[in-house]
């Protein structure tokens, strides 16, 4: 992967800025999320998470899932605050 | 039109709805974003920061890279919506 390549299609952040991160020593999806936004976007790190995780564990030639890596929870799709306003509990 | 599996086309009933106003056909039960590019729209909008062209990309309502106002709503993921009769759909960037 060359440094112009984009990982994070939402946010646009490259390969290269990933790299800068990694190389600043920022070694977990959440740090670089926070440092370059990869993940941070409209998709929340559905398309980005995966590349994310092979280039940390590349970098720290490690096999293990990285802590502090994006995982999906509730709500799972978007929700608009009007969906979740006229929402009832039901008995 | 033959498909080596799938077998004959159906026919399928044409609909109408306008893409930022202009009218265009779509068949029945196919996605917005299976209409539009049908119609050879193929740039769905621009990315924010670098203003590059984005299209449909996973289709499967992951990415968001396919989002349009649809009916008035904002977002809408075009790829994962059915287009309707009279349906108005509105690029973010024309």
């Amino acid at each position: 992967m060359d440094d112009q390549t984009i990982i994070c299609r939402c946010e646009e952040v490259t390969a290269g800025e990933i790299r800068r991160a990694l190389e600043a020593g920022l070694t977990t999806p959440g740090e670089i999320r926070k440092y370059t936004r990869a993940g941070m976007g409209s998709c929340q790190g559905r398309t980005c998470q995966k590349l994310l995780v092979d280039m940390i564990r590349q970098y720290t030639k490690s096999d293990e899932i990285p802590e502090d890596t994006i995982k999906a929870r509730a709500p799972m799709v978007k929700v608009t605050l009007g969906e979740l306003a006229d929402w009832k509990e039901e008995d | 039109m033959r498909h080596p599996v799938l077998g004959d086309a159906k026919e399928r009933e044409i609909i109408h709805f306008t893409y930022n106003g202009k009218p265009l056909e779509a068949y029945e039960g196919e996605s917005v974003a299976a209409a539009l590019i049908a119609n050879g729209i193929r740039v769905f909008r621009h990315s924010s920061k670098k203003h590059e062209p984005r299209g449909v990309f996973c289709a499967i309502g992951h990415c968001t890279d396919c989002v349009m106002r649809v009916d008035g709503v904002e977002n809408v993921k075009t790829c994962v919506t059915r287009v309707k009769e009279g349906m108005e759909v509105f690029g973010e960037y024309e």
